[in-house]
């Protein structure tokens, strides 16, 4: 991690423009693409100011073209240059996801390392908002069976910042998922240019009891369960895993051995996605160690509703994560 | 307009090796020499000399599944190996993708081959980011993009044409039109049976050309590239041209048409005949062609002999700077 120097409260949103812009001030070959990202700053307002900055060239408006967008990523990347696009909601990966996973992951590889693709396609992801079943999906469980992607996916503005930063510079293609919940969530965030190691979680806190494994909002939930939690005696240890794949194993897997008992939370779709991944992993590695079967907290088996309520039925929470926890003391 | 006598023999030449690579590519293949699938250029030999004659080593092509011969063109050209296209063909690790990209990932960019890709159009959008990145940086290259007739069919086709137009971008679109895609006659497939129809719409130049003439379809690519390179933003090709491989189980299409383009319409049979009317014997060409098949054996012969991949490739180059583990 590269030092700064002062810190000050930012919100999420306005730690990501931090990073653009002094990205795109310290890098030439750094641009950015997407839909209504100039003059109107993105749809959640993070490339605000930049196109009167850095101008048309660099801040691209584009047509709803997803695949292009992506597809442009890929081939301005194999000549050198770093662009970073924005698609608007995640739900739309849907539309260029053969660019990221046929093309920018296997680019490297495929031709023998002779081109690489640095690009990175940053979109909003998550629910919580009545947003409906195209625009709050979790689709981290979409690129996990997928080598030579990296996904990463920040919980604070400190970490937004810095990872972004650090996915413009990684010389793999980044897919990054901000989650709409934490947009305007404020936090410290340094001024001036720093980077965030990807690949490497966080401890936000330290216990003995239990250990919560999880990432975007869901931590700032499972930093609340921790509290009360903690009123009742149990200390819980809870891991932000900050880049989704390749994640951290070994962090968390020192810290299940430690503890003996894993809550994995996620807010997307229980089946096949990262919560089953991680709990298949801590199984693993962590067997000997387990006083209780590992807990998956997830997002039920369904789309996302509209109806604010139903979407409160099927979205995790604090209360969902107290839940496993209990289930894993018992 | 003809174009000099040298040109025209350079251009038979390389019409004669693409022919004679495919036909020795597809001998090893019925062998089980050559693993995997197979799609042969045979017939289409007129616009990858084409194209390879006025595309430079700093411009970028993106060839199409029949392209071998382009890419072994290229190399030709630009001072790398031939040899290792075919050696790539065969899994080797001599291949110039190391034997990881087989026949549909064949690249090698010190000669300006950004491979093809085996999802039919996804590279008419990478094509875009190319041209934007040399256009940012101000650099007048040529960014191609090979593609058939079936490939219309995809979104990717209109997104990347509408963009290069708006973007004003430098891409050079040749559309090889060889009539079917796989067993699908453009005709069931397209709004129009003339590709070059369907791109009009999008307000750039657009031309359509025998792609069996090598006279016609060099000088297309030449006005082409020229107007590209001047800054003039996109162009499209439509080259007419015929496949001789039917498909997996045989052939298919009608008697008289299978005749007309064999017989008739071959591209190297009219490079002959307007290379005889203009004093070149017959023995002349033979040579030709007799040289470039003892070429094409050769790296045949040197494919076979090379080794192939270490099995740490298995793993290398999944990330830059990460390593997975080996099972």
């Amino acid at each position: 991690m590269t030092t700064a120097e002062a810190v000050r409260v930012r919100t999420y949103v306005q730690a990501l423009n931090e990073a653009l812009d002094l990205a795109m001030t310290r890098d030439p070959s750094v641009f950015l693409l997407g839909e209504d990202i100039g003059r109107m700053g993105g749809d959640f307002g993070v490339t605000r100011g930049l196109f009167d900055k850095f101008g048309a060239e660099r801040v691209r408006d584009t047509p709803l073209s997803e695949a292009a967008i992506v597809g442009i990523c890929v081939g301005a990347a194999m000549v050198g240059m770093r662009p970073v696009a924005e698609i608007m909601f995640a739900d739309f990966l849907g539309e260029c996801y053969d660019q990221l996973v046929n093309n920018a992951a296997k680019m490297h590889y495929m031709f023998d390392g002779q081109f690489k693709a640095p690009l990175v396609v940053r979109t909003a992801a998550g629910g919580g908002f009545g947003g409906g079943p195209h625009h709050s999906q979790s689709v981290e469980g979409w690129f996990m069976n997928v080598p030579g992607l990296v996904v990463v996916a920040p919980a604070t503005p400190a970490d937004a910042k810095g990872l972004l930063a650090a996915s413009i510079e990684n010389d793999n293609p980044v897919l990054f998922l901000e989650h709409k919940g934490l947009y305007r969530v404020k936090g410290d965030v340094p001024e001036g240019y720093y980077t965030t190691p990807l690949c490497r979680a966080a401890v936000r806190r330290e216990g003995r009891d239990v250990t919560i494994v999880t990432a975007m909002k869901l931590v700032h939930d499972a930093l609340a369960a921790a509290e009360v939690l903690a009123q009742e005696g149990i200390e819980a240890e809870v891991i932000d895993l900050r880049t989704v794949r390749p994640y951290d194993a070994e962090t968390l897997v020192a810290s299940v051995r430690k503890t003996g008992r894993a809550v994995v939370a996620t807010e997307a779709p229980k089946m096949g996605g990262l919560a089953a991944e991680l709990s298949a992993t801590l199984s693993e590695e962590c067997f000997g160690y387990l006083k209780a079967p590992v807990v998956r907290v997830s997002g039920l088996d369904t789309p996302i509703p509209f109806s604010v309520p139903l979407e409160k039925l099927i979205l995790p929470g604090k209360d969902d994560i107290l839940a496993g926890v209990r289930q894993t003391m018992q | 307009m003809s174009i000099d006598i040298e040109v025209l023999m350079e251009l038979y030449r390389d019409m004669s090796l693409v022919r004679a690579f495919e036909l020795g590519l597809e001998r090893e293949f019925k062998r089980g020499a050559v693993p995997g699938m197979l799609h042969i250029g045979v017939g289409q030999e007129a616009t990858q000399a084409a194209l390879a004659a006025h595309l430079r080593a700093d411009d970028a092509f993106f060839p199409d599944h029949r392209c071998h011969g382009l890419n072994a063109l290229a190399e030709e050209k630009h001072g790398g190996e031939g040899r290792r296209i075919m050696a790539e063909l065969f899994g080797r690790a001599t291949g110039v993708s190391g034997g990881k990209g087989g026949s549909l990932h064949s690249a090698n960019p010190a000669v300006g081959n950004f491979g093809d890709n085996a999802i039919e159009g996804s590279f008419m959008v990478t094509v875009l980011g190319v041209a934007l990145a040399w256009k940012m940086r101000g650099e007048p290259r040529v960014a191609c993009c090979v593609i058939g007739d079936g490939t219309v069919g995809r979104g990717e086709f209109h997104e990347s044409l509408n963009m290069a137009k708006i973007w004003q971008l430098p891409v050079l679109y040749a559309c090889v039109n060889n009539g079917y895609a796989i067993s699908t006659p453009v005709a069931a497939s397209h709004a129009s049976g003339d590709i070059v129809d369907m791109a009009r719409g999008y307000g750039f130049p657009c031309k359509q050309v025998d792609g069996n003439d090598i006279e016609v379809a060099y000088a297309a690519v030449q006005e082409a590239v020229a107007h590209i390179r001047a800054g003039n933003g996109p162009y499209f090709l439509e080259f007419k041209t015929w496949r001789w491989q039917g498909i997996f189980s045989g052939e298919f299409r009608p008697a008289e048409e299978v005749r007309y383009w064999k017989e008739d319409h071959d591209p190297l049979k009219l490079a002959r005949q307007a290379l005889s009317a203009r004093g070149v014997t017959g023995a002349d060409l033979d040579r030709v062609d007799a040289e470039v098949k003892a070429d094409v054996e050769s790296w045949i012969q040197f494919s076979k002999d090379s080794p192939m991949p270490e099995a740490a490739k298995a793993v290398a180059d999944v990330y830059v700077g990460w390593e997975v583990k080996p099972r």
